[in-house]
């Protein structure tokens, strides 16, 4: 590349690098990558190389990928990344902005601004929708339990259902007799449970929306109405 | 006249260029290499299913908001004293002044609402594949964990335009926050999130910088820590 000679002896030689060592890893860490004839001609010499070397910085960012599950599957039963398992999502981008674009546009009433806040004036608040389930749960129970215990409870629970699913669950089939614990998607335990879960979510959220005229009779805090 | 060192001189060709800079880079990092693992990695067919991109929709509202956010935040102005406070007014001129300012607004605030229904049905589809299964275990929790993040996202947000809902809504969250007994634990998170006796500026300064920089960092950081581990576990098997 470059002819010129560089003399080696000179001072500050000692740190001049006079060769820049390749980094060069051969494989792909073990995967089989898409054959070259078989991609798209979008080489180191096509127009469009700069928009995709932007995409380098993802395997950069997130180091080797591991040992994957299409690593071990027949060519006929995986796709390459790009451009099959990419196009989708440039569309969808396109899709949402446009839908939150034209709920923006046309459902503005929702941004409309109350009056700025005064402390002396006395407001029944109305938490987000996603909240109301919550709001409505309150209500059923003594305060502390319903507010503060129950939910970090479930919020832990949360958290480390992994692990309870991995430790109770192979137990519970042992003593029905099952040959395994299957996903929750094929088992009626944890799956009706999931269903069961969001549908008291729902309920609770639908009784909030129903509003403070809709009133059920309750154990504690006689009637519990709407928010 | 000689023509043979004029070609010498002659400008090359965008493309020679490109490949000369992909070389000089290729020498000092395998970004060929690195480019080519990105996007010809092979995905299992089962992958295609639509159920399996609610977790790229979320990433996606995700950028948008910090994208519309960082511009919302260029007129917000966090200040709560007075009546109408000039955080109230900000938000008015960003909807009725600023140009195209109720696009992003409105944009903001529907994103915000489709990325709760896109996160729930992203952690739904997880439960029902079983996917948080050994060996994605810490990524369930990772996932639990933002999931947190974004109600929070939501409810410091929710104060921020300082209208009348906006005000007494955190005095409610607050309220319930300063629950947990002993009665000066409570207090001590009443005071950390309010910065006062009662919700006032401090309270609408305090909501605006852990919406602003402290959940935004957070959840920058989760997402990558959740994308690293799926790069090293790849796509889950079917259901």
């Amino acid at each position: 590349m470059d002819d010129r000679i560089i003399d080696k002896g000179g001072p500050g030689a000692a740190t001049a690098a006079t060769e820049i060592p390749i980094v060069e890893v051969d494989s792909h860490g073990g995967h089989v990558l898409e054959p070259e004839w078989k991609r798209l001609p979008i080489g180191p010499d096509h127009i469009l190389y700069s928009v995709v070397v932007g995409l380098a910085l993802f395997p950069i960012l997130m180091g080797a990928a591991g040992h994957h599950l299409a690593d071990d599957m027949p060519d006929e039963d995986t796709h390459p990344f790009f451009p099959d398992h990419f196009w989708p999502y440039p569309i969808i981008a396109v899709v949402m902005l446009v839908a939150v674009g034209l709920l923006a546009y046309f459902v503005q009433k929702n941004l409309q601004l109350e009056p700025s806040a005064d402390p002396r004036a006395a407001t029944i608040p109305r938490p987000d929708w996603y909240f109301l389930f919550l709001f409505q749960f309150i209500k059923l129970g003594p305060e502390l339990f319903m507010a503060v215990v129950i939910p970090t409870v479930a919020g832990l629970a949360l958290l480390v259902w992994p692990f309870i699913d991995a430790i109770a669950g192979p137990r519970v089939a042992k003593r029905l007799g099952w040959k395994g614990w299957p996903v929750p998607g094929r088992n009626i335990i944890t799956g009706t449970g999931w269903v069961l879960f969001l549908a008291f979510i729902a309920l609770l959220t639908l009784w909030a929306l129903a509003g403070p005229q809709f009133c059920l009779p309750w154990f504690i805090n006689n009637p519990v109405c709407g928010a | 006249m000689d023509w043979s060192s004029v070609s010498e001189v002659a400008i090359p060709h965008p493309r020679e260029i490109q490949v000369a800079v992909v070389e000089w880079l290729d020498e000092r990092y395998p970004f060929t290499k690195s480019v080519d693992e990105a996007l010809y990695q092979r995905v299992p067919n089962f992958a295609n299913a639509f159920y399996y991109c609610f977790g790229g929709m979320v990433f996606i509202l995700i950028v948008l908001q910090l994208l519309t956010g960082i511009l919302l935040s260029l007129y917000y102005v966090p200040d709560a004293t007075g009546i109408p406070a000039p955080a109230y007014t900000s938000v008015q001129f960003i909807q009725n002044t600023v140009y195209l300012g109720w696009l992003i607004r409105g944009v903001h605030f529907w994103g915000a609402n489709l990325l709760i229904i896109m996160v729930l049905l992203h952690m739904a589809r997880v439960y029902w594949t079983g996917s948080y299964r050994a060996p994605r275990e810490l990524n369930w929790m990772v996932g639990v964990v933002m999931l947190l993040l974004i109600l929070a996202f939501s409810l410091t947000g929710y104060l921020l335009p300082w209208d009348q809902k906006a005000y007494f809504a955190t005095e409610v969250t607050i309220k319930i926050a300063g629950l947990p007994p002993p009665p000066q634990l409570g207090e001590f998170i009443r005071e950390i999130l309010q910065g006062g006796p009662v919700v006032g500026p401090p309270t609408l300064q305090r909501f605006f910088t852990i919406h602003v920089f402290l959940l935004p960092a957070l959840i920058t950081l989760l997402m990558y820590v959740h994308f690293r581990f799926i790069r090293a576990h790849g796509i889950s098997e079917p259901m």
